[in-house]
Parts: C-alpha cells; sequence; structure tokens
C-alpha cells in the first residue's frame, strides 16, 4: 500500500516545471534589452510526457511505443527564427509578464493542492479527531 | 540548481539597467561639457558613452546548456564604450575653447537619445523589480507546504 500517492509526485514535477518556467521569464526579462538574445521557452510537450508518466498504461504487444518513466520537467528550446527589435533581440515583454503571472498563480495553486493533499493525509493519521 | 536562480537573474538585470541608468546621467550632466578628456595640449569635448550588455555566460552555465538547455543566468555589462559620431560645432568666438574660426566644439549628446533611453532602461527596471517579486513570493509559498 501507498502512503503517498502518485498525485503528490505529479504535483511535485508540476511544481519543479513551474520553476524552471520561472527561470525562464525572469531570464527572458532580464534579457529583454539584449541585442541579438532569443526568447527562450519551456517545451510543453516534455512537460505532457512527465504527466504521462504518471498514468498507468500497459504494453500489450513488444512493439508499442514504451511509456517511458521518465521525470524529466520541460526542456528549455529557443525559437531562433523570429525578431521583435531592430537588434535581432525577440523577446515579447507583454507575452513575458502574462507568463509570469500565469505561472505564478499555477505554482500557488499548486501548492496549495499539495498541502490539501498532506491535510487529507493528517485528517487519515488522527482519526479525523 | 539553486533556488535563488530567478532571484539572482533578475539582480543581475536591475544592475544592469542601474548602470544604464548612471550612463544616461551621466551623458546629459556632460551635455555642454567642453573639456572632457586632454589630448596632445588640447581639451577635447566630453564623448557620449554607451553601454554594452550581453547575456551572462558562466562556464558552468555553458556546458549545461550544451546538455539539455537551461534557462541562462541573466544579463551583464561588458563595456561602456564612447560613441564616435562627430562632435557639434558652435560658433561662439567669445568662449575660451573657440577655435581660430570662432567655433566651438560641444559633446555628441543628443538629449532625445538620452531621454528615451532612459525612459526604456526604467521601464526594464520596473518589469524587473515585478519579476523579482513573483519570484520571491513562489519562494516564500514553498516554505508553506506542508504547514
Amino acid at each position: 500500500m501507498l502512503l503517498f500517492s502518485n498525485t503528490i509526485t505529479s504535483l511535485e514535477n508540476a511544481l519543479k516545471t513551474s520553476n524552471i518556467q520561472q527561470k525562464v521569464i525572469s531570464n527572458n526579462i532580464a534579457n529583454a534589452d539584449t541585442p541579438g538574445y532569443k526568447a527562450k521557452k519551456v517545451s510543453f510537450q516534455n512537460v505532457l510526457n512527465s504527466e504521462m508518466a504518471s498514468i498507468k498504461a500497459t504494453r500489450t504487444d513488444q512493439r508499442h511505443l514504451e511509456f517511458t518513466n521518465a521525470s524529466t520537467t520541460g526542456a528549455v528550446v529557443k525559437n531562433k527564427n523570429s525578431s521583435y527589435h531592430s537588434n535581432g533581440n525577440s523577446v515579447d515583454i507583454d507575452q513575458e509578464m502574462s507568463d509570469l503571472a500565469k505561472n505564478q498563480i499555477q505554482y500557488n495553486a499548486l501548492v496549495d493542492r499539495l498541502n490539501g493533499k498532506f491535510k487529507s493525509l493528517q485528517t487519515v493519521l488522527t482519526g479525523g479527531r | 540548481m539553486t533556488i535563488f536562480n530567478s532571484l539572482n537573474t533578475s539582480a543581475s538585470a536591475l544592475t544592469a539597467q542601474r548602470l544604464r541608468m548612471d550612463v544616461v546621467s551621466s551623458n546629459i550632466a556632460n551635455a555642454e561639457t567642453t573639456r572632457g578628456k586632454f589630448v596632445d595640449g588640447e581639451w577635447q569635448p566630453y564623448q557620449r558613452k554607451m553601454v554594452e550588455i550581453k547575456e551572462k555566460d558562466s562556464f558552468s552555465s555553458m556546458l549545461s546548456r550544451a546538455g539539455t538547455g537551461q534557462a541562462g543566468s541573466g544579463v551583464q555589462v561588458t563595456k561602456i564604450s564612447d560613441d564616435s559620431s562627430p562632435f557639434k560645432l558652435v560658433y561662439d568666438p567669445g568662449h575660451p575653447d573657440a577655435d581660430a574660426q570662432g567655433y566651438v566644439k560641444m559633446p555628441n549628446v543628443d538629449p532625445l537619445k538620452e531621454m528615451t533611453d532612459l525612459i526604456s532602461s526604467t521601464r526594464s527596471y520596473e518589469a524587473n523589480v515585478t519579476v523579482f517579486n513573483a519570484s520571491k513570493n513562489m519562494l516564500l509559498k514553498a516554505l508553506e507546504i506542508g504547514k
């Protein structure tokens, strides 16, 4: 029997991703005036993959693709083709600021859920008293 | 990976933007300075200064970027360089620094350029303060886990 369910691991991974996202956003905004700097993004595909990893799946055939259990939390990718300024910088400050707000709310929500999870465990441990 | 990475990133940007503001104030303060540098027994007017910034690169960050692609670690000022555009010539025969024809060389500072630079760096500074506060609140929230 698992005392700590998979949900906690999922939340933990999501928090890690959120943390990386925060770093990427702060680096993008820090370099908003740097000539030639290309904005970075946390790729969603890897986030999706890491979430998929917590889903139980059975392979019925050896030739099926494996559901890897890698706990990667989003890779940082660079978009080299776009440009917002004449100096080759591609940071869209409005986009970055709204991403920042979004990420913060998401982080807070995740911490809240994690706390809720611990609370219910505690309720079980104390027998509802 | 330390938890204070994003705070350090924002801090480096704040430093860089503050330096940009310092350089702008130096330029505006010296907009009328005819004696900036003493070269070969002759006074040269003040030359407009510019800040060169680039993405911060440490060995460890380059190493980790080569592996997985990392967030980066902020911004740094590489150099404060001189603007080599020509000086403005003003006719003022009574001026102590006037040449034989009565012209005075004035600094190549354009107040309009300086003001846009100033506003740009102020806005960037504000944006980075917002990011700093956001990161700080996230760290404080993380301390609440399990409380």
